[in-house]
């Protein structure tokens, strides 16, 4: 395999794994985000001063790159997630630029705004491909649990599940909080896969992308979302010589999606139940 | 700011906290914090109608930008007629963003979330489709406001600008007050707000209602637009400034048009002193922490409805 289509692959891997963090929230949970590049910056930036200032291996570093990002989302979340309506949202714009601007401008600590160069290029595809079937198996068991139901049911309509029993804000918060895990360790593999990581990096246009991702795959299908993972970022690769047209095309696709098929790709089906339809028996 | 920044003498002066100093920088505080505030009301009524965030907003500011400035350099008509232009130009690419690609979504299904997503896709488009036709560079409007220094009786000195955006501000929100008080619009507007389905079925018009509320945030948006690209400059993510105009709807109150207007003046106050007095690399940290406090304390900010889950 040449590094070209292996470089590719790992990029995959690693923008799947935030992805499905994404999809839990907005696919799953209904709650809009536009700064989870503030997650993967949390865990980029925390693994990579974890391994080359304090010399801690890379895998206790990612996972801690990961528990960092939970924290902050625990901090944000509470008091955004209670509130119905765009709260979260716009919490989310000032949570990702304030993060984005600390890491900039705290020099000492982050190195600025010219970036963090020497990070030990520990994302292998191996490591890249054995994260993203662990979170995946995770994620896939997650969404058809008592818990992945409930987010369900809190997304479609959060007053008659919290008739039925459901704590709907501390579901609201849980799932953001596996989400910010989620795109954590993806800012993690991320640093160790370019093994430099920059705050720019993670603008809201990278945030934009996330969530652009997500809905092109389908609102609640978690397969919908690598496979949108996949289409965008293979289609990012292709377009790359009219790069300049690539955003117009992707927010014009966003909008058409929304109006023609704002179920996206896959609809709320996941990729097996759609190959086994055709063999099911009519009800 | 632009004007002071030129001379020596008065860098010189920005260390010191001085009277001089607060005075000017309490201006410089309203100007911004008005030109905000013409943003932020847009947003906040299309907010308070439809019950989503319209992400295109910042398009709208960049439109009316581009229109003005388009119309100075190749026509050579006067800022009067550009301005109306710029105004009559992004009210109707409001419209008609609208009527694209909200209404299909908003006639099929409730879901607020996809009208989200679209208004994110229109803020994506609008900005590529300037940064495709008029490119990425930084432009100054022509010299059409002026941004002389004025001597206010010997307390401060402040530019012309600052007063004649803080007047226009004023002007536009007045006029939008006696809109929304004083006509038949502005009654349904009103009511559309407390409820639109049932606004429409007491024989409004919805769907032209929502026209003339776009209309309106449109331009309103293109005054902000012109303000402010006199003074930064005028460029394809220029309308990546109204985060700061829904930070300052956050701290209002969604929603609330008083909230908007009272959470940009505090923005822009908070703002020019912390450029003032701190230093002008942490003013936007610091409305990013006025967020985040203002959602800590008192979530539904200022003016806000109480829209607090309940369980």
């Amino acid at each position: 395999m040449s590094g070209y289509t292996e470089g590719i692959l790992i990029l995959l891997c690693i923008n799947a794994i935030a992805a499905m963090g994404v999809s839990l929230l907005t696919g799953f949970t209904g709650i809009f985000s536009l700064g989870h590049a503030a997650y993967m910056a949390l865990g980029a930036y925390t693994t990579a001063i974890l391994t080359v200032q304090h010399g801690i291996h890379w895998l206790p570093a990612i996972l801690l790159g990961g528990v960092v990002a939970v924290a902050v989302a625990y901090f944000i979340g509470v008091p955004t997630l209670k509130l119905m309506g765009d709260y979260y949202a716009i919490a989310s714009i000032g949570l990702g630029e304030a993060i984005r601007l600390i890491l900039e401008n705290w020099q000492s600590v982050t190195r600025g705004a010219r970036g963090y160069p020497g990070i030990d290029p520990y994302t292998t595809l191996p490591v890249a491909l054995a994260f993203f079937v662990v979170l995946a198996a995770f994620m896939f068991n997650l969404i058809n649990s008592r818990f992945g139901r409930a987010c369900k049911a809190c997304r479609d309509d959060y007053i008659a599940s919290s008739l039925l029993g459901f704590h709907t804000a501390r579901i609201r918060v849980l799932s953001l909080m596996i989400s910010a895990f989620y795109c954590g360790v993806s800012g993690a593999l991320l640093g160790g896969f370019l093994s430099f990581i920059q705050p720019v990096m993670f603008d809201m246009l990278k945030s934009t992308e996330l969530t652009a991702v997500v809905v092109f795959g389908g609102l609640g299908s978690m397969s919908g979302s690598i496979l949108g993972t996949a289409v965008i970022t293979l289609v990012t690769e292709l377009f790359r010589p009219i790069s300049q047209y690539r955003m117009l095309i992707y927010g014009a696709v966003l909008v058409v999606i929304m109006v023609l098929r704002p179920e996206g790709i896959m609809g709320n089906r996941e990729f097996l139940s759609w190959v086994k339809a055709p063999f099911r028996r009519r009800a | 700011m632009r004007a002071d920044l030129r001379s020596p003498s008065s860098i010189r002066e920005r260390g010191d906290p001085s009277l001089a100093t607060l005075i000017q920088q309490v201006i410089n505080g309203l100007s911004l914090g008005s030109v905000y505030a013409l943003i932020a009301v847009g947003y906040s009524l299309v907010y308070s109608i439809l019950l989503f965030s319209n992400f295109a907003h910042g398009g709208f500011l960049v439109i009316g930008g581009y229109i003005c400035y388009g119309t100075l350099r190749t026509f050579g008509t006067g800022i009067w007629m550009s301005g109306a232009l710029a105004l009559a130009g992004a009210g109707l690419a409001a419209v008609l963003t609208e009527r694209l690609a909200y209404r299909p979504i908003r006639e099929r299904t409730n879901v607020t979330l996809y009208l989200l997503i679209a208004s994110m896709g229109m803020s994506i488009v609008i900005e590529n489709i300037f940064v495709i036709v008029a490119g990425g560079r930084f432009r100054a409007l022509p010299p059409v406001i002026p941004t002389a220094p004025v001597n206010l009786m010997g307390l401060a000195t402040t530019s012309a600008f600052d007063l004649l955006s803080l007047v226009s501000a004023v002007v536009f929100l007045g006029a939008l007050q006696l809109f929304l008080s004083k006509t038949r619009w502005g009654l349904a507007i009103r009511a559309a707000a407390y409820d639109l389905r049932t606004a429409g079925l007491m024989g409004v018009n919805v769907n032209l209602l929502i026209s003339i509320v776009f209309f309106v945030a449109g331009a309103l948006a293109a005054v902000g637009g012109i303000f402010l690209s006199v003074r930064y400059t005028l460029y394809p993510q220029l309308g990546a400034i109204t985060i700061k105009a829904f930070v300052a709807a956050v701290i209002g109150g969604l929603g609330s048009l008083p909230g908007a207007v009272v959470g940009s003046l505090i923005l822009g106050l908070a703002e020019m002193l912390t450029a003032g007095f701190i230093s002008s690399q942490m003013r936007d940290l610091v409305v990013f922490s006025m967020l985040v406090i203002t959602l800590l304390v008192k979530p539904t900010g200022l003016f806000g409805k109480s829209v607090s889950e309940k369980v």
